[in-house]
């Protein structure tokens, strides 16, 4: 284990530290008397003094934050008080669907984005760059949660070729390997949703970066060389860009957690995103706060992940 | 600290109402100033740029935001219905129907007019939060920046963490806290984007900070406060104006999205975002109630994003050098034949080029007034034409008469430098023709054109040059006079945004023009190129052993040699027909070498040779010793062992002409050394010429025969080492030579050439392809005389092998 990976790993604990406060810290927003606001007005006092104990909302926030740290700490994320189930429980199931549809999102956005990218740098100021580059941009302007609803309109309802809403068929009872071509058949639309607005920017800065690195010095000092075109390309160029979007896509992955919330509404995904909202929907403070803090927690391991494979690409990145 | 702290308490709020105020202008201002800017830049694009098609998109923008924008802004004014009043027995009426001509939805409200006004609701919102964010996070960058230290690694920190939540969660959050509504909705998205903005002015601001105007703002007794409002924030104002266009799509996006999940825009209030979210139910029965809003908010986004592409267009000064890499590649002639639609493939495609980088540079100026205005005069003046007078105030119509003329201009006058050239070269042959040996490398008139500010200008202006195998000459010049330009040429490389004139032949054979595949081939195998910084010339990202293996194997001998070939099959429809003899002459004694040439060819390389090479190129540089060197990456070996890989992968393929370009200049002295001892031993060949170009005739002196002398794109003098030493006749030789610093006389003053050497003038300018009148060295040289100013003198016997281009040759001082 490098140095490098030593210090990013050492990093994690700040930024995590961070997004716990932050995340405590915006529940301390909630007007009026949390307690209340947690447990709705149907509360019986007992309860409510019980919970206000719970909290420590008599003593001042940093003991609160420590005494609701040490919670987390221990997997005690409170109790869902629409679902009636630990948060924990409740976000960890939810958590699994989730990170299928944003991971296979972000991993064809990926693809998309870095070959329309790659290309229009290639066919720099052709027609080839010009419509990717309009592409790419109405990848970006495009609301995710209209190209969800429009794409369920033209192959769900009109064409009727994929389905429209849920993981599985509901009178499936396939489980285990078997239910796999169905939640495949069921990813496609929701997947497709998200990954085109992922890929929109992906390949905006993919083309960015590839123009600059076709132009670069060491580009042009292996044409000095000789060096047949197709290898410069896919091994130097290639590399080069890779390098430089890795990083990119690693936000790109926030991205796509956040759209996770409007597809997963829409697509009737049993999802993480979906549960944030119906949780909002509920009052459910505890389970939105849950959620949040392991959505997020997910997000900076995510960024890890990324900045390990551009330490992996280009040995010359630093921790910050 | 203390201060620091009342200080921050201080501004912020006082800041926050100006800056609120002032954003708010300023961000109004901007954009209709933006807007009607563009429209005029793209109506003058559109005028005469060959290409404009690929710019009709950002018309687009303009065109699709006033369609959206304008019916929103005087909704209040308009004959609408009311856009929440609810008529149940007139629900979902079709498109078309009586007094609602898109219908209604499901409560029988009027379908336009919820429309437009939630398209005004939507921008507004987005607007709202996008100024509430610039607000916020300028302040926190402007903080961070101006203070540094520990108010910069608490701000920033806050930041990271902030950034360290998925996008909208940290918006979903937020609106669970404070409940749905659409304040708490745009505060929300707000402050997710404060990170931004606040790490985007962090930057903005450091810059800033480090300019000299800002210390001499606080020598002159300003305060912190002071200066940030009256000398940084000003210079923030197109950063800012920027930023705020480019995340405004965003917010739009996101303020609809969490309307469209019911936490921001309440019914019964018409919000795109909103009507969408209800529409949703009605999907299948209904799409239209659904579709409309979010192809409003579609039209709206791309409107905005495409206005901020070209705002960011104007404003990044990076832009203008963006664009000239980029024809950096589409002129490259490797790649000749790939963007043979825009550039033309042949030698022909020479003057589209140089028609391209003229009206390029038109382009500029009709938006750029950096473009020196008086030098437009004097042109025109000297000119007799019309065209850059009505350049110099920027006119639509002149600017497409102007291009024309142009181009006119141009052809014309590369022709007449060919004209001139046809005089001189009865001359210069006189210095070149050493009949008795085929050279090597001949280059003929060898123009070099660079893109400036006004129009192509000549860099390097046709340089006659020759030689032969065997044979190291040095090139010397200052900074700018051209030299690696030269250089690059004679690999057909043409400079970013510029071209090639003249011929360049290697081996017998034309190389300018030639298509990409023969140039490929030639370069590596037969010129090997070194140029001055290895950093540049190696990899980053590519293992040591990876790189040398990668120039090896890109000429296996297995492999068709295609220069060869191309050339032979050239020779062959030249000499069919009987265009120019001189040149079938010469092509045919090229090929005659080349068989003899190929038949000796004992670089034995499958690719199984290639680990061995690896190792012998890595000996032959005295890097076989160090450990596992292989497997290294560029950024671990120290400069002189990078230059030392650079010059083994150079030699990979015992290359007939090795360039070495300023190839120890990077260097510090006693690495210098030991890398011009490698050249030394390296370049020693009989079979092997070496072009050494440098500005240190000390280094020229250790390695070279012959010296070429360069100034201001024009060879001055060309002279065998001794003789220039000793005598040189070009006044600018000898200030050259006493400018170099005498080991052991440690008391001798440095000399200093006074003045500067004159930049490249435009194609045209005086009327003259060069532009200019007399001896370009004349206004610094110590001996000029009236003559000089008016006519450039030609390049002139002086002695054997001795040529200067000079009216007063200096006389032997000894």
């Amino acid at each position: 284990m490098s140095a490098y990976v030593l210090k990013r790993l050492l990093l994690l604990l700040p930024v995590l530290f961070g997004v716990s406060l932050v995340v405590f810290g915006v529940m301390s927003l909630v007007p009026g008397d949390p307690a209340l606001a947690i447990l709705g007005p149907y509360a019986t006092p007992e309860r409510l003094a019980e919970l206000r104990a719970e909290l420590g909302l008599d003593r001042r926030w940093p003991v609160r934050y420590g005494i609701w740290l040490s919670g987390v700490l221990d997997g005690d994320l409170g109790r869902s008080v629409s679902l009636e189930r630990p948060v924990l429980d409740v976000v960890l199931e939810r958590l699994g669907p989730t990170a299928l549809l944003a991971g296979s999102a972000l991993l064809l956005g990926t693809l998309l984005g870095l070959a329309a990218g790659m290309l229009a740098a290639l066919r720099h100021n052709q027609m080839t760059d010009r419509l990717v580059t309009f592409g790419v941009l109405l990848g970006i302007s495009i609301p995710s949660f209209w190209l969800g609803l429009v794409l369920i309109l033209v192959f769900a309802v009109w064409l009727g070729w994929l389905p429209a809403s849920g993981m599985t068929w509901v009178w499936s009872d396939a489980s285990g390997l078997s239910a796999v071509p169905d939640i495949a058949w069921h990813l496609i639309l929701p997947t497709l949703s998200l990954a085109l607005v992922a890929g929109g920017v992906i390949g905006r800065l993919t083309r960015g970066a590839a123009i600059d690195v076709l132009a670069s010095a060491p580009i042009r000092m292996a044409r000095a060389r000789g060096i047949p075109e197709r290898r410069i390309l896919l091994v130097q160029a290639l590399k080069s860009v890779l390098a430089r979007m890795t990083p990119v896509i690693g936000l790109q992955a926030g991205f796509v957690i956040g759209g996770a919330v409007y597809i997963e509404t829409i697509f009737q995904w049993p999802g993480l995103g979906r549960l944030l909202v119906e949780a909002i929907a509920a009052r459910d403070l505890l389970l939105v706060q849950g959620g949040v803090l392991v959505l997020a927690a997910a997000y900076v391991l995510v960024n890890l992940v990324a900045d390990l494979a551009q330490h992996a690409l280009d040995r010359r990145t630093r921790a910050a | 600290m203390a201060i620091q702290l009342a200080a921050v308490a201080g501004l912020l709020a006082g800041l926050l109402a100006g800056l609120l105020a002032g954003l708010l202008a300023g961000f109004f201002a901007g954009l209709f100033a933006g807007l009607f800017s563009i429209c005029w830049v793209q109506a003058v694009m559109s005028m005469h740029w060959s290409g404009w098609q690929r710019h009709r998109g950002a018309l687009l923008g303009p065109g699709l935001l006033a369609l959206v924008l304008s019916p929103a802004l005087i909704a209040p004014w308009l004959p609408l219905a009311d856009p929440t009043l609810t008529e149940p027995a007139l629900r979902m009426l079709p498109v078309a129907a009586p007094g609602h001509w898109l219908g209604t939805d499901a409560l029988g409200r009027d379908l336009l007019s919820r429309l437009i006004w939630g398209a005004r609701s939507s921008i507004l919102v987005g607007v709202l939060a996008t100024l509430t964010a610039a607000v916020i996070g300028s302040l926190i960058g402007l903080l961070a920046g101006f203070f540094g230290r520990l108010t910069d690694a608490l701000l920033m920190r806050g930041v990271d963490v902030l950034m360290a939540f998925p996008y909208l969660l940290l918006a979903l959050a937020i609106v669970a806290a404070l409940g749905p509504g659409l304040s708490n909705a745009m505060l929300a998205i707000a402050i997710a984007n404060v990170p931004f903005f606040a790490r985007a002015v962090r930057g903005a601001v450091l810059e800033i900070r480090h300019q000299a105007y800002i210390d001499a703002a606080r020598l002159a007794g300003h305060r912190e406060p002071w200066i940030i409002v009256v000398e940084v924030l000003p210079n923030l104002v197109p950063t800012l104006l920027l930023l705020m266009t480019t995340t405004l799509g965003w917010m739009v996006l996101e303020t609809a999205g969490l309307s469209f999940l019911g936490l921001g825009v309440q019914p019964p209030d018409a919000d795109l975002g909103a009507m969408l979210g209800e529409g949703r139910e009605f999907l299948t029965t209904y799409p239209r109630v659904a579709v409309l809003p979010g192809m409003v908010i579609l039209m709206l986004v791309v409107g905005i994003n495409l206005f901020g592409d070209a705002l960011r267009d104007l404003l990044d000064p990076r832009l203008h050098d963006r664009a000239v890499r980029r024809k950096d590649r589409a002129k490259d002639r490797g790649e000749g034949s790939e963007k043979g639609s825009e550039e033309g493939s042949d030698r022909g495609s020479e003057r589209g080029s140089v028609k391209g980088s003229i009206s390029d540079a038109l382009q500029d100026v009709s938006h750029r007034d950096d473009c020196h205005q008086g030098a437009f005069a004097d042109a025109a003046i000297r000119n007799g034409s019309s065209l850059f007078a009505a350049l110099a105030h920027t006119d639509a119509s002149a600017v497409a008469a102007g291009n024309a003329v142009a181009d006119g201009l141009a052809l014309k006058s590369v022709d007449q430098s060919y004209d001139q050239h046809a005089d001189a070269w009865a001359n210069v042959s006189g210095r070149l023709g050493t009949a008795s040996q085929p050279a090597l490398l001949e280059v003929n008139a060898l123009s070099v054109l660079v893109p400036g500010q006004c129009g192509p200008a000549i860099a390097v202006d046709r340089l006659e040059l020759r030689l032969q195998a065997g044979e190291r000459v040095g090139l010397v010049g200052e900074s700018g006079s051209g030299k690696s330009l030269t250089a690059l040429a004679l690999l057909g490389f043409a400079p970013p945004g510029g071209g090639l004139e003249g011929a360049v032949r290697f081996d017998g054979n034309e190389l300018l023009g030639l298509d990409a595949e023969s140039l490929r081939d030639l370069r590596g195998r037969r010129i090997a190129y070194i140029p001055q910084e290895p950093l540049d010339a190696l990899d980053p990202l590519l293992r040591i052993g990876d790189q040398l293996r990668g120039a090896i194997q890109a000429h296996l001998v297995a492999q068709q040699a295609s220069f060869e070939s191309t050339a032979r099959d050239r020779a062959k429809a030249v000499a069919g027909s009987d265009a120019d003899a001189g040149s079938s002459a010469n092509v045919g004694l090229g090929s005659k070498r080349l068989t003899g040439a190929s038949a000796g060819v004992s670089k034995p390389e499958t690719l199984s040779d290639v680990g061995a090479r690896v190792k012998a190129l890595l000996a032959m540089v005295g890097l076989d010793q160090v450990r596992g060197i292989q497997r290294r990456f560029p950024h671990e070996l120290s400069g002189g062992q990078r230059q030392r890989v650079v010059i083994a992968m150079a030699l990979a393929h015992e290359p007939d002409l090795l360039i070495a370009d300023e190839a120890t200049t990077a260097l510090d002295v006693t690495v210098q050394a030991e890398i011009i001892e490698v050249l030394d031993r390296l370049s020693r060949s009989r079979d092997r010429a070496l072009l050494f170009v440098s500005h240190d005739l000390a280094l020229v002196a250790s390695l070279c025969e012959r010296v070429l002398v360069l100034y201001a794109g024009r060879l001055v003098e060309d002279a065998p080492l001794e003789q220039l030493l000793r005598a040189p006749a070009h006044p600018y030789t000898a200030a050259l030579l006493a400018c170099s610093p005498e080991l052991g006389r440690p008391e001798k003053p440095l000399a200093a050439i006074p003045g500067q050497p004159p930049a490249p003038r435009v194609v045209g300018l005086n009327g003259a392809a060069d532009g200019f009148g007399g001896c370009r060295f004349a206004d610094r040289c110590p001996n000029a005389q009236p003559r000089c100013e008016e006519q450039e003198p030609g390049l002139e016997r002086w002695q054997d092998h001795h040529w200067v281009r000079c009216w007063f040759p200096l006389l032997r001082s000894d």
